[in-house]
């Protein structure tokens, strides 16, 4: 295993940390991580391995029941109930099957997405073609989801996950539906992402596009973290 | 700020839509309650007004066969005194009868004789003694069979019997409906928020305040509320101008009432609205409710 050490203040860490579901399941057990600003990581593992634990810890979906987990320096553990929307506006989610509304266009899932965080008509109407040109998927603004390929849902749900403009962007299986050249095309743009600086956290068992992608990969195995190479370790492993 | 309540009503009236039976069954039933709840509560303060008002419901005018002197007069009022449910007995001497008609008719009594026999005005204590009183009143000699015995039957049956019904069965009915409505209206909330998953989905995705996520339900709760609550109001404005005018039927004289249209939307509605949120509340706040 090999161990990072950041030289700034971690954008994200994990510290001893343990999560259990109801029934005596363990979702994570005894997990330690450091995250720097600007990073793309990978997890990876088999199914029930933790990959989804770990990015719901970081939305709060979940709460882990032991250790320490930050945010910017922020104790997620200390967050009240309240508080988790104005965490999630700080941060992109793109869930793994795109989550978009069946009735309503591209257009209107990102702007849908928009006005429920405040965003007022004139502001929607102004980012929105943007955003969507922002991931290359402005041309098809009025079609309707079932009208688009995977790739393009995809997308869209990128699109949706920028509205806020955060600095941090979290996936969850993003090319699980998808074939090799639509993954590999979702990779490339959020590699664009991650070059202007936005951090990225993806959970994929896609192994081929990982190390193709040659980023940080944490292998984690019945809830423990097995395994944490860099980028450079991934490079010289290719 | 309006932009944001846009987007929240707006939500709220896309779900009324899409929930459109459950939406019609939950107005329908708070509307049906409130009717019979707030309604028939209005109507029996409006049939107790009336009541009040008949003048002389609780008196019956007993006539006494002609040619009885004043000593047999004397003994019948005592004997009447003594039937069960007889408040009081005031003897009305024929000339004094005669003597207020002539006063308040002067023109068609002019030259006339007076016809009237001496009578009894008996007051009885409770509308139900109208009954058992009268029939003592015809068995007695010197009491004439026609006219006989005159008061209110009619009206004090009615109003004795709807009262009753309006207190219990109304109650009940409208106790048990009131319980439907809110269970439906909590259906009807529970309803959207299954349909809606997806959509609450991406807006805790995308960092929706709970408000943003929740107002919308309790919008949908108090619209179905407040609409339940308007049609009561206008079910009961007919009700009311149907049940005038049978009083109408049954006693020109009665005193018609207008009906409170402003107060009843406004109480009504606003009872219909509170109940809807509070039920929506409890549809949101119940245990598989969204994070």
């Amino acid at each position: 295993m090999t161990t990072l050490t950041g030289a700034s203040t971690p954008y994200i860490v994990l510290k001893n940390v343990e999560v259990e579901y109801p029934g005596h399941v363990t979702g994570l057990r005894d997990v330690s991580l450091e995250i720097q600003k600007g990073d793309f990581v990978f997890f990876v593992g088999k199914t029930g391995a933790g990959k989804s634990t770990l990015i719901k810890l970081l939305t709060r979906e979940v709460s882990h029941t032991k250790g320490l987990v930050s945010l910017q320096g922020r104790d997620l553990g200390t967050l009240r109930e309240r508080e988790v929307p104005a965490l999630r506006r700080e941060m992109g989610i793109i869930p793994q099957d795109f989550a978009l509304l069946p009735r309503k266009r591209v257009w209107e899932n990102v702007a849908y997405a928009m006005r429920a965080v405040g965003h007022t008509r004139s502001e929607v109407r102004k980012k929105v073609p943007a955003i969507l040109d922002s991931v290359n998927i402005g041309q098809r603004a009025d079609a309707y989801p079932h009208q688009l390929s995977g790739g393009e849902q995809q997308r869209v749900a990128i699109a949706r996950a920028l509205i806020n403009n955060p600095p941090l962007l979290i996936a969850d299986e993003p090319t699980g539906n998808l074939d090799p050249e639509r993954s590999w095309e979702i990779m490339e743009l959020l590699k664009t992402l991650n070059l202007k600086g936005t951090t990225i956290l993806v959970a994929s068992h896609d192994m081929m596009v990982i190390h193709r992608m040659a980023r940080r990969i944490v292998t984690l195995e019945a809830g423990c973290i097995v395994s944490d190479t860099s980028s450079e370790g991934v490079k010289s492993d290719a | 700020m309006l932009d944001r309540l846009s987007f929240v009503f707006g939500e709220a009236i896309i779900a009324l839509r899409r929930n459109g039976f459950m939406t019609f069954a939950a107005i329908s039933t708070v509307a049906v309650s409130l009717f019979l709840l707030g309604g028939l509560g209005y109507s029996y303060m409006r049939a107790v007004d009336y009541a009040r008002s008949i003048p002389g419901k609780f008196d019956m005018r007993v006539y006494l066969k002609p040619g009885i002197d004043a000593a047999t007069i004397s003994k019948t009022a005592a004997q009447i005194r003594t039937f069960p449910g007889v408040a009081a007995v005031f003897w009305i001497p024929k000339e004094k009868a005669w003597a207020k008609e002539v006063k308040d008719d002067p023109a068609n009594t002019a030259g006339i004789e007076n016809p009237y026999p001496d009578a009894f005005k008996v007051t009885i204590k409770r509308l139900k003694d109208g009954d058992p009183v009268a029939d003592m009143l015809r068995s007695v000699p010197t009491i004439d069979p026609d006219p006989g015995v005159v008061y209110l039957k009619d009206e004090q049956h009615l109003i004795d019997e709807g009262l009753q019904v309006m207190r219990w069965l109304g109650l009940f009915i409208a106790g048990l409906l009131f319980v439907t409505a809110g269970i439906l209206i909590f259906n009807a909330i529970k309803l959207t928020i299954t349909h809606r998953q997806r959509e609450i989905r991406i807006m805790q995705l995308v960092g929706a305040t709970t408000f943003t996520i929740r107002f919308p339900f309790l919008i949908e709760g108090t619209i179905q509320g407040i609409i339940g609550g308007w049609i009561s109001a206008f079910m009961l404005y007919g009700g009311q101008h149907v049940f005038q005018k049978f009083l109408l039927d049954l006693d020109s004289h009665a005193q018609l009432v207008a009906f409170p249209t402003f107060e009843a939307l406004l109480v009504l509605g606003g009872a219909g609205g509170l109940y809807g949120l509070l039920c929506s509340w409890l549809a949101i706040t119940s245990p598989n409710r969204s994070k």
